[in-house]
C-alpha cells in the first residue's frame, strides 16, 4: 500500500551516527522552521479560536501571542469579514477540503504592514491565503491558515497592466494631435458601419481638410503647422459628443464618424465646426494665425456596399467644397440625389 | 497503440471509481449546501489533445474557465478545468450560502470550482488509497481566446484528457458545469497501474 509509512523505527546506531533524529529533535526542527519561514501560519479550532501561530504573525501583526492564543480570530483581527470567512472556514471543516483566497480577488484579508512600504503604493501586505483542514486523531476539527506575502507580485502585476494599457492606448492614438490615429479610426468606422447596417440605424461621416496648409507651413515653419494641427484637433474635439469617433486621417486631413446621426445633424455639426474654426485665430509664438477648413459630409445610403463607399463619398464632397472656394461644407452628391428623388 | 489507451475493463473500472466519487462528493455537497442535490451519472470520455482543443475552441458561449492543479502520491497528477457557460453562473453566491455583495462574481466561480474539484478528487483519491494536494484555483483571463492558448502553455505536455460532465441539479437553483481533467501521459500510465491493481484485487 502506498500510504503505509515504511519502517520508521529508529535504530540506535543511526541515531549515534546522526543519520536519524529523535521525535524531540524533529519537534524542535519543526518549531524553528515554522518560526523562520516567511509565511504566516495560524491554527484555529472548530470555534475559530487561535490555538497556535508562528512568529510571522507576531512580528508583522504587532500583536503579542499572549493576547491572541485562545481568542477568536475575529476578535484578534477585527478587520476580517466575519460572515463570509465563517462560511468559508465551515466548508473546510465540513468537506475536509482546502480553500483558497487570492490577492487577485481580495488584495488582503489580514491588515498587515509589508516590507516595501516605500517602493509600492499599497498600504497593506497583498496576500495569498490557504485554508487547510487539519486532522488530529482522526477528527477534522482544526484549520490551518497560511498567509503568503505577495506584495511584490501584486506590485509588478500592477506595473505590467499599466504598461499594457499604455501600449494599447498608444497604438490607437496619433502622437501629435492625441486624437485617434488612422488605423483605429478606420476600425471604428468599420464596426459602426456593421452596427448601423444590422440595426438599420443612421450613420454619417464628416471629413475635413485645412485650407492652404502648405502656405501655413511655408509662412510659420513646420512647428507652426504642427501647432495648427494640435489646436484644430483640440477645438474640434470640444464640439463633439461622447460617441463620435474623431481621428487624423492623414497629413492635414481629419475625419469624424457620427453613429446614429442623420444628415441634418451631421450638416449642422459640420457648419458649426467650419464657423468655429474660421473665427478662432490660433496662437503661435505671439502671432495669431487665421485658419479655415473645408468639409465634406456623407451619410449611409442604400447604394453603399461597404464602409469605404462612405469615405469615398465624403472625400468627393470635400473636394467639391474646396473647388467652390473653401471654408465651407458640402453634402455628398450621392446623398443630395437621394434627397431629390425622395 | 497509444500509451493512454484504456482497455474496456480499465475504462469500466475508472467509470465506476468516478461514479462512486461523484456520489459521495454530491452527498457531502448536499450536506454542506443544506439542500438536495440530484446528480446524473457523470458522462466520462477520454479525449486526446487535438480533439479537446478543437471542441473547446468551438464552444462560443463559454464565459469562464477556472483551472486548478492537483498532485498525489504515485505520480498521479494533472489539472482540472471547470468550464462554465453563459447561463450557469447566475446564482452561485446564493447556492454557496453567501450574500451576493460579500464576494465578486469571479470569486464565486473560483470558490464553487475549488469546492467541486477538491471534494470530488479527495473522494476519488481515497478510493485508490491516495491523497491529493492542490494548487490555488485560478480564473483564466479573457476566456474567448485563452483556452487553447492556456492548453498550449501548460507546465506539462498532456496527451489525454478525461472529460467528466457534471450536472448537479439543486432544488431551486440551476447549476451546470463541465469538469475536464487533463492528465499527462506519465500520470496516465500511473493511473492505469492503479486501476490494474484494483482489478486484480477485485
Amino acid at each position: 500500500m502506498p500510504n503505509d509509512n515504511t519502517d520508521l523505527t529508529i535504530k540506535t546506531d543511526d541515531l549515534v551516527a546522526g543519520l536519524m533524529i529523535t521525535e524531540e529533535m524533529a519537534k524542535q526542527i519543526s518549531d524553528q522552521v515554522a518560526n523562520q519561514i516567511n509565511t504566516g501560519v495560524i491554527v484555529l479550532n472548530a470555534n475559530f479560536n487561535i490555538v497556535r501561530w508562528n512568529r510571522f504573525l507576531e512580528v508583522h501583526g504587532g500583536k503579542l501571542s499572549a493576547s491572541a492564543l485562545g481568542h477568536s480570530i475575529f476578535d484578534v483581527f477585527a478587520e476580517l469579514p466575519e460572515r463570509w470567512l465563517t462560511r468559508k472556514l465551515s466548508a473546510v471543516l465540513q468537506l475536509n477540503t482546502p480553500s483558497f483566497c487570492s490577492w487577485e480577488q481580495r488584495h488582503h484579508l489580514f491588515e498587515l504592514p509589508h516590507t516595501r512600504p516605500i517602493t509600492t503604493d499599497s498600504q497593506f501586505m497583498a496576500q495569498n491565503c490557504t485554508f487547510l483542514p487539519i486532522e488530529i486523531d482522526g477528527a477534522v476539527d482544526h484549520i490551518c491558515i497560511l498567509i503568503e506575502d505577495v506584495t511584490d507580485v501584486c506590485h509588478y502585476q500592477g506595473q505590467l497592466q499599466k504598461t499594457l494599457d499604455e501600449l494599447a492606448l498608444m497604438s490607437r492614438i496619433d502622437g501629435l494631435t492625441q486624437i485617434y490615429n488612422r488605423r483605429h479610426w478606420q476600425d471604428s468606422l468599420e464596426q459602426e458601419y456593421a452596427k448601423a447596417r444590422r440595426h438599420n440605424k443612421a450613420l454619417t461621416l464628416i471629413m475635413f481638410d485645412l485650407d492652404h496648409f502648405k502656405l501655413l507651413n511655408d509662412t510659420y515653419g513646420h512647428q507652426g503647422g504642427d501647432k495648427v494641427l494640435i489646436d484644430v484637433s483640440k477645438n474640434v474635439k470640444s464640439l463633439l459628443r461622447v460617441g463620435d469617433v474623431f481621428g487624423r486621417y492623414g497629413g492635414e486631413e481629419f475625419a469624424i464618424v457620427l453613429p446614429e446621426t442623420n444628415e441634418k445633424g451631421a450638416m449642422d455639426l459640420a457648419e458649426r465646426i467650419c464657423q468655429t474654426l474660421a473665427k478662432t485665430p490660433l496662437n503661435f509664438q505671439d502671432k495669431l494665425i487665421n485658419i479655415s477648413v473645408s468639409l465634406g459630409v456623407s451619410s449611409l445610403n442604400v447604394n453603399d456596399s461597404n464602409y469605404e463607399d462612405l469615405i469615398a463619398n465624403a472625400d468627393l464632397a470635400l473636394y467639391q467644397a474646396k473647388a467652390q472656394g473653401r471654408n465651407q461644407v458640402c453634402l455628398s452628391a450621392d446623398n443630395t440625389e437621394e434627397q431629390l428623388q425622395a | 497503440m497509444n500509451t493512454f489507451h484504456l482497455t474496456e475493463d480499465q475504462q469500466d473500472c475508472l467509470q465506476e471509481l468516478i461514479n462512486v466519487a461523484m456520489g459521495q462528493a454530491s452527498d457531502q455537497l448536499a450536506r454542506y449546501l443544506d439542500t438536495f442535490v440530484y446528480l446524473k451519472v457523470p458522462s466520462i470520455e477520454s479525449v486526446n489533445a487535438d480533439e479537446l482543443t478543437k471542441t473547446l475552441a468551438e464552444q462560443q458561449n463559454t464565459v469562464a474557465v477556472v483551472s486548478q492543479g492537483f498532485f498525489g502520491h504515485e505520480g498521479i497528477r494533472g489539472e482540472a478545468l471547470l468550464i462554465y457557460q453563459d447561463e450557469d453562473s447566475e446564482r452561485i453566491a446564493d447556492l454557496l450560502g453567501y450574500e451576493p455583495d460579500e464576494l465578486s462574481k469571479d470569486e464565486q466561480l473560483i470558490d464553487i470550482s475549488s469546492i467541486l474539484t477538491t471534494t470530488f478528487l479527495n473522494v476519488f483519491a481515497s478510493q485508490i488509497d491516495n491523497q491529493m494536494s492542490y494548487n490555488a484555483p485560478k480564473l483564466l483571463p479573457s476566456v474567448q481566446k485563452s483556452i487553447s492558448q492556456h492548453l498550449q502553455q501548460m507546465t506539462f505536455s498532456w496527451d489525454m484528457a478525461l472529460k467528466v460532465n457534471i450536472n448537479y441539479q439543486v432544488t431551486d437553483y440551476s447549476f451546470n458545469c463541465n469538469m475536464i481533467l487533463l492528465i499527462p501521459e506519465t500520470a496516465m500510465a500511473n493511473i492505469k497501474a492503479v486501476i490494474d491493481r484494483i482489478l486484480e484485487e477485485f
